[in-house]
C-alpha cells in the first residue's frame, strides 16, 4: 500500500516529437479507487504503464511514499496490473496460476497455500483450483489474472486497464462489486482505466478524465457529471452528452435567444466563444420551476424502456437533447415549454467553465 | 442443370491426375513387376518384390538410420534455430545483419555446400583437421570412418536447416502478444520461468509444425549423402532414399525399387502421423 506521487511526468514514445503523455503531476492517494477515463489513445494506458514501471517515462520522476522508484523495475515496485485481455499460464492449474507470483518470489508453501486459497475464496474460485486455467471462460479467466494480483497481499497498488472488455454485462456488474469490496477489505488503491464511463462512474471514488495526453477533468463521479469543468468533458460524460448552446455577448450581456437567456457576465474576453451548458437530465419539460424558460419544438422522440430521450429545437434553430424518467408521449412537431433551473446551467468561454 | 460445374473442375483435375495420382498408381502397378535392365515391361509376379523388401535388412537398416540421422537432425536444428531466434528476437545491434547472416545456408545449393563441406572434412587437405590439429586435438578421420562420416552428415544438414527453423521461429516469435509478457514480469517471473511459462506454451503450434515440416524434409535427405560420402564408407551413411536411388537409378531394377518405395512412402506416412499426432499431445493444451 503505497501513497503513489507522479512529478513533472510525461512520456513521448519518439524521443520528444509527440507526447502521449504531457508534463502533470499527480497523486494516487493511498487505499482510494480511482478510475481514468478518455477516448482511446489519450494516454490511460501510458500512465497506467509509468505507473507500473512496464515503461520508463521520458520525463519527471514517480514517488511511490515519497520513495523515489522512477529507476526500480516492475517488480521492484509491487505493483499488480491487470491487462485488457485475461492473461493465464496455460500450463499450468487455476491454484498454480495464482500461485505463481508467491513462487517466483520465493514464498515458503505454507504461505502460498494460505494466501491463494484465502483468494480464491474471495473470488469463487475455490471449486475450479485443480482445473487447468486454460479451459475457464473468458471471465473466469481474467478472475484468476486479478487473483494473481490479490495474492501478494502488500501490493502497492492494483492497476486494471480496461479489465472488463471481454466480459458478460452481468458478469461486469458482478466483478466490479467484487473489486469494490476487495478494496473495502485491504485498503489497497485501485486505478481502473476504462472508455466506458459508467463503469467508470459507478467503480471509482474518484475519476478522471484524459484526452490527448492531458488531464481534463479530476473529481468525484457527481462533480463530473453536474459541472464539467470543459466541453469535453461534458461531451464525454453522460449519455446523451451535455446540451450546449452557443451564446452571444451584448456589451456585458450574454444573450442566447433560442433558450431566452439574458445575464450579465464578467471576466470575458471579447471574441471569446461561448456556450451554455446543461445535462438533458436537468432540462424541465413544461417548464414548470424553471428559472430560464422557452419554447421548443418536438423533433423526435426515442423511448429507451426506462427513459426517453426526447430531441427538440429551440426557435434559433439550436438543438437541445432532454432525458425523462418513464416513456414520453409527444408527436413530431408539437410545441412544448422547456426550462432548465439557473444552478444546473454553466457557462462556457473558449470550452472551459466559468466561475 | 449444374452438370456443366464439373467441366470447370476439369484443368484442375487433368493437373492432378497428370502430376500425382498417374505416377503414383504407375509405380504401384510397376511394383508387382519383375521390370529391370534385363526384361523391361509390365509383366506381373505377384507379391514377391515385397516379399524381398521385407527380407532385405540392408533396407531396413538405412531406414534406421535415416530415422535416427532425421530426428537428431531435426532435434538440433530445433534447439540451436530457437536460441538463434530467442537471441535476436529481441532489440540487440545489427539484428538485420545477423537475421540475413543466418539464412545464408538454406539459400546455397545443396550440392554446392556439399562439395564444400566435403573439401571442410577431407582428412589432409581440409581446413577442419588443420584447426584441431591447431589447437591439439590431433586429426579426425571425418569421412573414412562409419561414426564420423554419421555425424559428418548431421553436422551439415544442421548447419544447412537450422536456418529455416530459425526463420519459422522467429516469425512465430515475432507475433507473440505482448500483455503475457507484462503479465509475467509483473507477477516477478525472471527470464527462465518467463521461458518456460510463456514463450514455449505460447510457441508450441508453431514447434510442431516446424518439426514436422522439417521432418519431412530431413527424411528425403539425398544430395548431402550423395556428393559427401555417396552412403559410405560400406554402408555407414546409406539413408532411405539414396538406397532406393542405387536399387531404381544405378541397378536399374526399377520393379524392386518401386516396391521399396512403395513400403518407405507407406512408413512414413504413418510415422509422421503417429509423430504429429504425439507431439501436438505433449505440447499444445487440449480444450474442452
Amino acid at each position: 500500500m503505497a501513497r503513489i506521487e507522479l512529478v513533472n511526468v510525461a512520456h513521448s514514445y519518439d524521443g520528444g516529437k509527440e507526447y502521449a503523455l504531457k508534463p502533470l503531476n499527480m497523486v494516487w492517494e493511498d487505499g482510494r479507487t480511482y478510475a481514468l477515463l478518455g477516448p482511446s489513445g489519450c494516454g490511460k494506458t501510458t500512465m497506467l504503464n509509468i505507473i507500473s514501471g512496464l515503461l520508463k517515462p521520458s520525463e519527471g520522476r514517480l514517488l511511490f511514499d515519497g520513495v523515489d522508484v522512477t529507476d526500480s523495475n516492475t517488480a521492484g515496485r509491487n505493483i499488480a496490473q491487470v491487462f485488457q485481455f485475461p492473461v493465464i499460464y496455460s500450463t499450468m492449474t487455476v491454484a498454480q496460476n495464482l500461485a505463481f507470483p508467491l513462487v517466483c518470489r520465493g514464498y515458503p508453501d505454507h504461505e502460498i497455500r494460505r494466501r491463494v486459497d484465502n483468494v480464491a475464496g474471495l473470488l469463487g474460485l475455490s471449486d475450479k483450483m485443480q482445473m487447468p486455467a486454460r479451459r475457464l471462460t473468458a471471465d473466469l479467466k481474467q478472475l484468476v489474472s486479478m487473483g494473481r494480483g490479490l495474492v501478494r497481499e502488500d501490493v502497492s497498488a492494483i492497476l486494471l486497464d480496461e479489465p472488463l472488455t471481454v466480459i458478460d454485462p452481468q458478469m461486469k456488474f458482478e466483478l466490479r462489486r467484487k473489486l469494490k469490496q476487495i478494496n473495502r477489505e485491504f485498503g489497497i488503491t485501485m486505478v481502473f482505466v476504462t472508455h466506458d464511463q459508467n463503469e467508470a462512474m459507478t467503480f471509482a471514488e474518484e475519476v478522471v478524465v484524459m484526452k490527448d495526453g492531458e488531464i481534463m477533468q479530476r473529481g468525484s463521479p457527481q462533480d463530473l457529471f453536474e459541472r464539467p469543468d470543459n466541453t469535453f468533458v461534458g461531451y464525454f460524460i453522460g449519455s446523451p452528452p451535455m446540451n450546449f448552446l452557443d451564446a452571444r455577448l451584448e456589451g456585458g450581456t450574454l444573450v442566447c435567444e433560442g433558450l431566452g437567456y439574458h445575464a450579465p457576465v464578467q471576466g470575458v474576453p471579447a471574441g471569446a466563444r461561448m456556450q451554455l451548458g446543461f445535462r438533458p437530465e436537468f432540462v424541465v419539460l413544461d417548464g414548470n420551476g424553471a428559472d430560464i424558460r422557452t419554447r421548443a419544438r418536438v423533433e423526435h422522440v426515442d423511448n429507451l424502456g426506462v427513459e426517453a430521450v426526447i430531441t427538440l429545437s429551440l426557435s434559433d434553430g439550436q438543438i437541445v437533447r432532454a432525458k425523462q424518467q418513464g416513456r414520453f408521449r409527444a408527436i413530431a412537431g408539437e410545441n412544448l415549454g422547456l426550462g432548465v433551473r439557473a444552478e444546473n446551467l454553466q457557462i462556457y468561454c473558449n470550452g472551459q467553465r466559468l466561475g | 442443370m449444374y452438370r456443366d460445374k464439373y467441366f470447370f473442375l476439369l484443368p484442375g483435375l487433368v493437373v492432378l491426375i497428370a502430376i500425382i495420382i498417374f505416377p503414383l498408381l504407375f509405380t504401384i502397378r510397376v511394383s508387382f513387376s519383375s521390370w529391370d535392365v534385363f526384361q523391361p515391361g509390365l509383366d506381373y509376379i505377384g507379391g514377391r518384390n515385397f516379399a524381398r523388401v521385407f527380407e532385405d535388412t540392408r533396407f531396413w537398416e538405412s531406414l534406421l538410420r535415416l530415422s535416427v540421422l532425421s530426428v537428431s537432425s531435426v532435434l538440433l536444428q530445433y534447439v540451436i534455430g530457437f536460441a538463434l531466434a530467442l537471441a535476436v528476437w529481441r532489440e540487440i545491434r545489427f539484428r538485420r545483419f545477423f537475421r540475413v547472416l543466418f539464412l545464408v545456408p538454406m539459400m546455397t545449393t545443396p550440392v554446392v555446400m556439399s562439395v564444400i563441406w566435403r573439401t571442410i572434412f577431407h582428412e589432409s587437405l581440409g581446413p577442419a583437421n588443420d584447426i584441431l590439429q591447431a589447437i591439439g586435438l590431433g586429426t579426425v578421420p571425418w569421412l573414412s570412418t562409419g561414426t564420423a562420416a554419421f555425424i559428418s552428415v548431421l553436422i551439415v544438414e544442421v548447419w544447412q536447416w537450422t536456418p529455416f527453423m530459425f526463420l519459422l521461429l522467429l516469425a512465430g516469435l515475432v507475433s507473440l502478444p505482448r500483455e503475457p509478457y507484462l503479465a509475467a514480469a509483473i507477477d516477478g517471473a525472471g527470464p527462465i520461468r518467463t521461458f518456460l511459462q510463456v514463450t514455449f506454451p505460447l510457441m508450441a503450434p508453431i514447434t510442431i509444425g516446424a518439426i514436422i515440416i522439417r521432418l519431412i524434409e530431413a527424411s528425403k535427405i539425398m544430395e548431402t549423402v550423395y556428393v559427401m560420402t555417396s552412403g559410405g564408407p560400406g554402408t555407414a551413411t546409406e539413408t532411405s532414399s539414396y538406397y532406393i536411388y542405387i536399387r531404381g537409378l544405378r541397378d536399374f531394377q526399377i520393379g524392386y525399387s518401386a516396391a521399396l518405395s512403395l513400403t518407405y512412402l507407406v512408413i512414413m506416412i504413418v510415422s509422421l502421423t503417429i509423430i504429429a499426432k504425439v507431439l501436438a499431445r505433449m505440447l499444445l493444451p487440449r480444450e474442452g
